[in-house]
């Protein structure tokens, strides 16, 4: 098992898309990071608010300001591309059944795969906080926050925990997605297919997720509580969507990884 | 449902515990399209085994069956005596290329390799990795992108990955597909030179005079079903005519046209040219020999490619030709 995830890992690893995509995740939170200190220098009244407001005090909070922009869409898109290009990406290339050729189990195989997908997704999420972090140090310096709103401070200390469980928050709410994106893997041959329609979901989740009238219906998909993480920082509380939002993601990972091992077990490898 | 151990006859190994490769009543549907039907054979340790048919006879979806890639509808294919199963553990003792060599494009060919061979949970100092090079015959092109290889060298690289794990058998599907004559010939060799070093082969092939050249005993398959098997010279020798020449030229014609088997005998040169209805070569000179008569020569009048097309003409609607079978 762990000679296939490492092998399944050194194919996506040296791929010019993963080395471009890493570039992105560092440049574009340093660019965020550059254009809201040029924002501070200039003193805009009334420019931003949240968590953007909030990490003009501290380069510790820059990671989550710079996580609530990206995990709208940006990372959504890269975990599909992670997650959807993990078997069909093997099949576009005719290489998969060369793979199953070998006394390798498929089951196996497909954990190997999901759990590099799931591992880029991880590493994503945390290059983008971390870029985040280094520059906002940089440009504002590592300082306690007040919460104005509140009238409470949170100190460096519980700033960078708090930062630490956000990304890991977010990583972990791309899960849905992964079991998603690898179930499409499985069923299509075509990469960009089994792509799309995880993005896709996730797109038209957030949609129906904005029409309240649809009711408790909502708090099953699988963005309702992407963003609950942010209470952490803008209302200085640990908010219990997260658990519930925790519960989903296994939720989907059980019923999408169950349906995607049963699908691989017996699909017919015609690539 | 037929029994391929009673069928196939010389060649290394008679007895149906030397069979390495059992297909046993296999069919393999799509909705409503049947890829194959009730095809049953068998492979022996040390044959070099063709599967032959025009595209779209079955030859590829039979080779995925075996290999473990697609579910049978119905029937068994064994390995080594095991029920093949996806990734079953027989397939360690087989080396497969189905259809085009394929690869990890952004990949260089020996990381390719490399990669594939740890995916199995293996150790590189456990592949014969020198020997794969060598049949490669790469060069550094080994260490280039795959993308920027040709076809011919995909493929070669596609023989050096299956080789890597020194197999007993070797599952060829369309080998020398996309390759010009001068790489074409260099795979043919090496198919000889790993028959000869005791592999046994599986090969499919809509290229005639590659099964003829390189096959021991051939298998003809047309719209999924089993058209004929046998040895290469039983197919051939199994319609039409062959050449004979003898001491005595017209006490020889006499002894053919009383056999059930001769349709009809000319004269051609010195010899006579024999036209079957069916049997085999041995037969026509078994009953010479019989009748006291030397035999000087023997030998088909026609390639494989005429037996082929005769066998597909006559095999529509009909059962199949159990060459060996019918000859003995």
């Amino acid at each position: 098992m762990i000679s296939l995830v490492r092998t399944e890992f050194t194919k996506a690893a040296r791929r010019t898309r993963t080395l471009v995509v890493g570039a992105l995740l560092v440049g574009l939170p340093a660019l965020i990071v550059f254009a809201l200190h040029q924002r501070n220098n200039v003193r805009q009244a009334n420019a931003g608010e949240g968590l953007f407001r909030l990490a003009r005090q501290s380069g510790l909070l820059v990671p989550a300001a710079v996580l609530g922009a990206t995990s709208g869409f940006l990372l959504v898109v890269i975990a599909a591309t992670f997650a959807g290009d993990s078997v069909a990406g093997d099949s576009a290339w005719g290489n998969l059944r060369y793979l199953l050729m070998r006394p390798v189990p498929r089951g196996r195989l497909l954990v190997a795969k999901a759990t590099v997908a799931g591992l880029l997704i991880w590493v994503s999420t945390f290059l983008v906080a971390l870029a985040g972090l280094l520059a906002g140090i940089a440009l504002f310096g590592a300082h306690p926050v007040n919460v104005v709103a509140i009238g409470l401070q949170i100190s460096e200390k519980t700033l960078m925990l708090r930062v630490l469980l956000s990304t890991a928050y977010v990583a972990f709410g791309f899960t849905a997605l992964l079991a998603l994106g690898t179930f499409f893997s499985v069923l299509t041959d075509t990469a960009a297919g089994a792509i799309g329609a995880t993005a896709g979901v996730y797109i038209v989740s957030e949609i129906l997720d904005g029409i309240t009238q649809l009711g408790r219906v909502r708090y099953l998909f699988p963005t309702h509580y992407l963003d609950s993480w942010q209470s952490m920082f803008t209302d200085n509380r640990y908010s219990h969507d997260m658990i519930a939002g925790v519960l989903v993601q296994v939720g989907y990972l059980v019923v999408f990884g169950t349906l995607a091992a049963v699908y691989f077990r017996r699909k017919d490898i015609r690539s | 449902m037929s029994e391929p151990s009673d069928t196939l006859n010389d060649g290394p190994g008679d007895s149906r515990g030397d069979a390495i490769v059992e297909v046993d009543g296999l069919w393999k549907t799509f909705g409503a399209v049947s890829a194959v039907e009730d095809l049953s054979f068998a492979v022996r340790r040390g044959q070099v085994y063709g599967l032959l048919g025009p595209n779209g006879a079955g030859k590829t979806t039979t080779l995925r069956v075996l290999m473990g890639l697609e579910r049978p509808t119905r029937g068994t294919t064994r390995l080594f005596g095991t029920r093949v199963t996806p990734g079953c553990r027989e397939l360690v003792r087989v080396g497969a290329m189905v259809e085009q060599a394929a690869f990890v494009p952004h990949l260089s060919g020996l990381r390719n390799l490399r990669l594939w061979w740890e995916a199995g949970g293996k150790r590189m100092r456990d592949a014969d990795l020198d020997g794969a090079l060598a049949i490669a015959g790469l060069g550094n092109a080994i260490d280039r992108k795959v993308n920027t290889y040709s076809q011919g060298m995909k493929q070669r690289l596609g023989f050096a990955r299956l080789l890597l794990g020194r197999p007993e058998l070797l599952v060829l599907d369309e080998p020398t597909n996309g390759l010009d004559p001068g790489e074409i010939r260099e795979i043919r060799e090496l198919i000889a030179r790993l028959s000869a070093q005791g592999a046994t082969v599986l090969l499919s092939s809509h290229h005639l005079s590659e099964v003829e050249q390189v096959c021991s005993h051939a298998l003809v398959m047309n719209h999924g079903r089993l058209v004929a098997d046998g040895t290469v010279t039983e197919l051939i020798g199994s319609t039409g005519s062959v050449y004979i020449e003898v001491d005595d030229r017209e006490r020889a014609r006499a002894v053919l046209q009383g056999l059930k088997i001769v349709e009809r005998v000319q004269s051609q040169g010195d010899g006579l040219v024999v036209e079957l209805r069916d049997g085999r070569r041995s037969e026509v000179a078994a009953a010479l020999v019989g009748a006291g008569l030397q035999l000087e020569t023997i030998m088909a009048t026609q390639r494989l490619e005429d037996a082929f097309l005769e066998l597909l003409a006559a095999g529509d609607g009909q059962p199949p030709a159990r060459v060996a079978q019918a000859a003995s």
